[in-house]
């Protein structure tokens, strides 16, 4: 017998009219549902996010399709994944009986779902359904069974979860009853290509034809009613994911990462800074909040979160559709409490794990530059003395900037300001020239420098801070003021190329600068001691020891610097023992977003969480690549408990006591 | 030449700085005669001429009185100096009168060199030497800087001054107490202090933890207790407590003359500080030069064995 | 209402001081100059009277010395002030305190201002003279030390503080100077919008010597770093060997560690 079947058995050609009649009201509706959407979208300003549309559409189709963002978490993201590639079989499936069966063979008599290809097809969309049938009860068990902390429980979610596994069965049904009544009978090889619909006809195998047949129209328009119901919810629920995430791939932030938008301070008329209502949102910042499922892995994997503060990435983003959508006149910054916005440690875990592409951070960092712009305000007192020293002398402690490079006592470091002749310049940061811990790092660098024969220069007293923490802290003013007045310095140098011993300088002099006018090669040291060593230039004998490394957010995630330290660690001896959070996926040391001017006053300290989790993996050394990580974790020993584990170097320490070759 | 002594009367009774500016005329060398807006009750143990006016009647407070009654005095007297301590009382007044004399003032002398009057300035890390230019001037010389020895003794010769006008601009309503000290720093043999040079407040507990090691008491300058880290109970210095326990150590502060003035009568005073210029470094019998927080831990552990 | 505050900037407390060419004041390279600690809350206190009073007061901002205190003027506009005075002076620490307040008292003499706000001293020369001359010369009433203040119609009720902690409280009518000290208030950090507000606001310049008609009262012969007075240990080196040294001073200097 052919290897084929009768669209619209049973049911008739009748239905196609008000198949589709249907179809396109639910459509309509849907759609109406998500205009309504875009207006509150729309109270946001405006944002070109279609720039480079080409691009954005291929990493579209890659995300989406590839799920690789979802997969980024095995546990739920395998069986979503699979449940997702069922689910787009399925419709294809549709799609091509749609397209046989009400155009190409009443208008071509061209049909295709026959022979092999209806086998195979049969074949596929059945396993396509069993997987996703099977994935989505897995998922399940585990949203309303296992009960994963922090997954919340909404309406939303028993809405999803029976209406989609009843469409999935109500299809079983209906093409299982259909074969019991006919290829059952007629064409019992071909069943075997519907595997599922073969065992579910089975069980109504002992019904007679007519009841088979009233059978099969009931569960067929039962389907194809909650295929309806579900479209229509699409916009209302959180099935309005289906659209908005991928929407999201399309609208993802191209720009570097940790681009933050600089705030023209020139500009006439402007009154405003910063966030605190809906309306000074862009209004992708509100569409976030519908690309969201509330997956909470955001949250899972937020140091302040998982210290005890109340900063949830997931619920600031909520709170802000929430307001969109039922209070937009709400004042933002009330709504979601300065205690939240001030434990943000900007260290992007949210933002690299998120599998919608939602940015969680410059949402946090335009309320901070409300609260201290238009406000005054600080995180705490010590703070705002803080500042007043960066503003007064270059540098959070209030040291005379006159003395910022006198650390190079007795070093062969330059000072630009002589008119030195350099290979590259040196920019310090302040922790490195002031604190006497890190200025250990400073002279470490040097000597490696020297002994690779790099000429090194320095700004000296003319260097100030790079402003970075000012700018995590909302104070665009002064980060702009500090900033100019480096670049002024890094101009008159005739410099090409900088390197850093600080994460948050390589990111701010390398990226976040160009805004401000300098355009410059910025590199951190641990990439440019990974190419001294390869290139010969810098010789270090290998010295067994053993460690563990802290991947810094900055040089991590925001930079994407995660081999080139191991490289160099590995050349210099070092057996790592890694740490569960490690890389990506590595925890914040707490000092992040202008956090380390700041008094820790709310939950556990980070620091400890994390040294913990150093201490953990038995090694003991812990290895760092940033001043505020080496601080921090110095603390973090000391009030942990842990003095006596484990001690805490920079990566430069270990290579400078490795030099075999003086220059 | 000859100086007035302008003393400091507070509360009912005469205060003890009458003696420093004894002391300060001694060094300078001229005959002293003194006013006091106070009681005869409390007049000075001083052998010489001692112009009183009732504070019943004009007020321990009353600037604009207070002026015109010294400036009695100094019409009868024709002084040379007019001295004042350099005090919240002395700071308000020598002013007025020396406006009221078109007399030029130096403030806040630490000692005579070489004929010349020694002021601090720059938060007492430069000092100035100055001289007047009038051939009155008035004086006020920083607390604690002349100290007089041994006891006072003597009995004044006292001599009535009356205002013809009562009228006044400032009207003096009374004091209010200082909060309740549940720590008395003034008993205390041993005391460990903390100064913004320890950070922040979270590192409180190692300088308490010296405190205890080494038997005494926590202090705190004042902008710790500004900034909240440690109570006002515990603050030693001209608003705090002035203390002279057998053993000071001041961690991480540098020394402004406040605090000095609160501690610098400690039998021995240890001062630890990363900054070898800092002015406590005056006072203080040993200075370490080291981080306030890598010292202290390491000391508190070998003060415990 | 007419309030005046008279505001200096100083040198950053932190610096390492070193001797200018004429050996009486300090050299001005490699310093990093801020608003007089003690005038910030002079500002702030101006401030918060004007936003009790309805914004209706105007509050003129004063500083004498070189261009660079005009930081210091916009920071007090910024702070809330609403028009600046900069009197122009190059050799500003060649004037005693007599002649600073008698170059203030000139200007402010035909502007009559009813409340006058001043730091109780300045962090580099400290003479604590300054605030109450000008009240002196121009008749105001005066109270020195403020760490209260309230306005009431016309009456101002302050607290001075004294040594030991205690309060003298005190009442004066307005036209009064006041001098401020530290802790009277928390100076609030310039807005944004002030900040640019501030650019905006008159700032008139006034060449010193259209005011000053005082000589000197007294003269700075030469400023110098203290002398170091012996019998003072300084320890320095490494961390162990300095724990181990002082605790040998102390066992054998005082009783304590026996």
């Amino acid at each position: 017998m052919e290897a084929t079947r009768e669209i619209y058995w049973n049911v008739g050609h009748g239905v196609i009219l008000p198949m589709y009649l249907f179809t396109a009201i639910a459509f309509a509706v849907c759609a109406y549902g998500f205009y309504k959407r875009v207006e509150v979208y729309r109270l946001g300003k405006e944002l070109n996010r279609l720039d480079n549309l080409s691009g954005r559409i291929i990493l579209l189709l890659k995300n989406l399709f590839g799920q690789f963002k979802v997969l980024r978490v095995r546990g739920p993201g395998v069986p979503h994944a699979l449940f997702f590639w069922g689910f787009v079989l399925l419709f294809i499936g549709t799609l091509l009986i749609m397209a046989q069966a009400d155009f190409s063979d009443p208008l071509f008599h061209i049909r295709f779902l026959t022979g092999h290809f209806y086998k195979l097809y049969s074949l596929i969309l059945d396993l396509a359904g069993f997987i996703a049938l099977v994935m989505l009860f897995g998922l399940t068990l585990r949203r309303f069974l296992v009960r994963p902390e922090g997954l919340k429980i909404t309406r939303d979610d028993y809405l999803m979860h029976i209406i989609i596994t009843a469409i999935i069965i109500t299809g079983f049904f209906a093409e299982g009853v259909r074969i019991a009544a006919t290829e059952l009978r007629n064409n019992p090889e071909l069943a075997r290509f519907s595997p599922i619909g073969l065992f579910v006809a089975n069980q109504f195998a002992g019904l007679d034809d007519q009841s088979l047949r009233q059978m099969h129209k009931l569960w067929w328009w039962v389907h194809f009613i909650l295929v309806m119901g579900f479209i229509v919810t699409i916009p209302w629920s959180k099935f309005r994911h289906l659209f908005t995430t991928p929407a999201n791939y399309l609208f993802a932030d191209q720009r570097e990462k940790g681009t933050i938008a600089t705030i023209n301070l020139e500009e006439e008329g402007v009154e405003h800074f910063g966030v605190d209502k809906i309306q000074d949102l862009s209004w992708k910042d509100i569409f976030d909040a519908d690309a969201c499922t509330s997956c909470k892995r955001c949250q899972d994997r937020c140091p302040a979160w998982n210290t005890d503060k109340p900063l949830s990435p997931m619920k600031v983003v909520q709170q802000i559709g929430e307001a969109a959508f039922t209070n937009p006149q709400a004042n933002l910054i009330e709504t979601v409490s300065q205690d939240v916005l001030w434990s943000c440690t900007t260290c992007r875990a949210c933002q690299e794990i998120c599998p919608a592409d939602i940015e969680h951070v410059n949402k946090i960092v335009d309320m901070r530059r409300n609260l201290v712009l238009m406000q005054g305000e600080f995180p705490g007192e010590e703070v705002m003395v803080a500042v007043n020293n960066i503003e007064v002398n270059g540098n959070p402690f209030g040291l005379a900037y006159a003395g910022r490079g006198d650390w190079t006592e007795g070093l062969d470091v330059q000072q630009m300001s002589d008119g030195a002749t350099v290979d590259i310049l040196y920019f310090v940061g302040c922790y490195a020239s002031f604190d006497k811990r890190n200025q250990e790092v400073a002279r470490s660098f040097i000597k490696i420098c020297n002994a690779a024969g790099v000429r090194v220069g320095i700004l000296g007293k003319e260097e100030k801070c790079c402003g970075e923490p000012l700018r995590k802290l909302g104070n665009e003013y002064l980060y702009q003021m500090t900033a100019q007045e480096n670049i002024e310095q890094i101009k008159a140098s005739d410099i090409k190329k900088i390197v850093t011993t600080c994460p948050h300088c390589l990111n701010t002099l390398g990226r976040d600068y160009k805004d401000l006018g300098l355009d410059i090669d910025v590199e951190h040291y641990t990439v440019f001691l990974d190419r001294l060593i390869n290139n010969g230039s810098l010789s270090i004998e290998a010295h067994q020891f053993d460690y563990t490394y802290h991947d810094s957010c900055y040089l991590g995630r925001y930079k994407d610097i995660i081999q080139q330290p191991r490289n160099v660690l590995h050349a210099a001896g070092g057996r790592i023992n890694e740490m569960d959070k490690t890389g990506y996926d590595s925890f914040c040391c707490g000092a992040g977003g202008g956090r380390i001017l700041a008094e820790e006053k709310i939950g556990t300290k980070i620091s400890e969480a994390r040294v913990r989790m150093a201490t953990e993996t038995g090694a003991p050394l812990l290895i760092s690549n940033c001043p505020f990580c080496l601080t921090m974790f110095e603390d973090g020993i000391k009030t942990g408990g842990a003095e006596g584990e484990i001690i805490v170097k920079d990566l430069a320490e270990i290579v400078a006591e490795r030099i075999t070759v003086q220059n | 030449m000859k100086a007035l002594l302008v003393c400091e009367y507070r509360e009912g009774k005469l205060l003890d700085s009458t003696y420093e500016l004894q002391a300060f005329a001694g060094q300078l060398g001229a005959d002293s005669a003194m006013v006091l807006i106070g009681s005869e009750a409390q007049a000075p143990k001083f052998n010489g001429k001692v112009y009183l006016a009732d504070a019943g009647k004009y007020g321990e407070y009353n600037p604009d009185q207070h002026k015109k009654l010294v400036l009695e005095a100094v019409a009868k007297e024709n002084p040379d100096y007019i001295v004042f301590s350099h005090s919240s009382y002395g700071w308000d007044l020598a002013p007025r009168v020396a406006a009221a004399l078109k007399t030029g003032q130096i403030s806040e002398i630490v000692a005579i060199v070489d004929g010349k009057f020694e002021v601090t300035c720059c938060n007492a890390k430069m000092r100035r030497a100055v001289t007047p230019k009038t051939a009155r001037t008035v004086l006020t010389i920083q607390a604690g800087a002349f100290s007089f020895t041994g006891e006072p003794h003597g009995s004044p010769q006292l001599e009535k001054l009356e205002l013809a006008d009562s009228a006044s601009n400032v009207e003096f309503i009374g004091y209010e107490a200082a909060e309740q000290r549940d720590v008395d720093l003034t008993r205390a043999e041993v005391i460990v202090s903390a100064g913004r040079g320890i950070g922040k407040k979270d590192n409180v507990p190692v300088i308490a933890a010296l405190a205890k090691a080494l038997g005494g008491e926590l202090g705190a300058s004042r902008p710790v207790v500004d900034a909240g880290w440690i109570e006002h109970s515990h603050q030693v210095g001209t608003t705090g407590q002035t203390v002279s326990p057998k053993l000071y150590v001041a961690c991480g502060i540098s020394g402004a003359i406040q605090h000095l003035a609160g501690m610098k009568k400690a039998d021995f005073i240890v001062a630890i500080n990363k900054d070898r210029d800092a002015p406590i470094g005056e006072v203080a019998d040993v200075l370490v030069v080291a981080d306030v927080m890598q010292f202290v831990p390491a000391f508190t552990a070998k003060c415990a064995k | 209402m007419k309030i005046l505050v008279c505001i200096k900037q100083v040198p950053d407390m932190e610096s390492r001081f070193k001797i200018n060419s004429e050996g009486t004041w300090y050299d001005e390279a490699d310093l990093a100059f801020r608003m007089n600690e003690y005038d910030e809350y002079a500002v702030e206190q101006a401030v918060q009277l004007k936003e009790q009073l309805g914004n209706e007061p105007e509050i003129t901002i004063l500083s004498i010395g070189p261009d660079r205190v005009v930081e210091a003027i916009k920071k007090a506009l910024a702070m809330g002030g609403d028009r600046g005075v900069h009197i122009l002076d190059n050799k500003y620490y060649q004037k005693d305190p007599w002649q600073v307040a008698a170059t203030i008292a000139s200007y402010a003499k035909e502007q009559q201002f009813d409340l006058i706000f001043t730091g109780m001293q300045s962090q580099d020369r400290g003479s604590a003279q300054v605030g109450v001359t000008i009240a002196e010369q121009l008749g105001m009433a005066c109270a020195t030390t403020l760490v209260g203040f309230a306005y009431d119609n016309g009456t101002i009720t302050v607290k001075r503080e004294l040594e030991g902690g205690i309060k003298g409280v005190a009442r004066m009518k307005l036209p009064a100077v006041v001098t401020c000290q530290l802790g009277l208030n928390t100076p609030r950090y310039p807005t944004l919008p002030n900040i640019m507000k501030s650019k905006k606001k008159e700032l008139q310049t006034l060449p010193v010597a259209d005011l000053l008609k005082e000589a000197e009262l007294t003269a700075t012969d030469k400023m110098y770093p203290p002398a170091k007075k012996g019998g003072g240990i300084v320890l320095e080196g490494d961390v162990g060997e300095l724990v181990d040294k002082l605790l040998g001073i102390l066992k054998g200097k005082t009783t304590v560690l026996r």
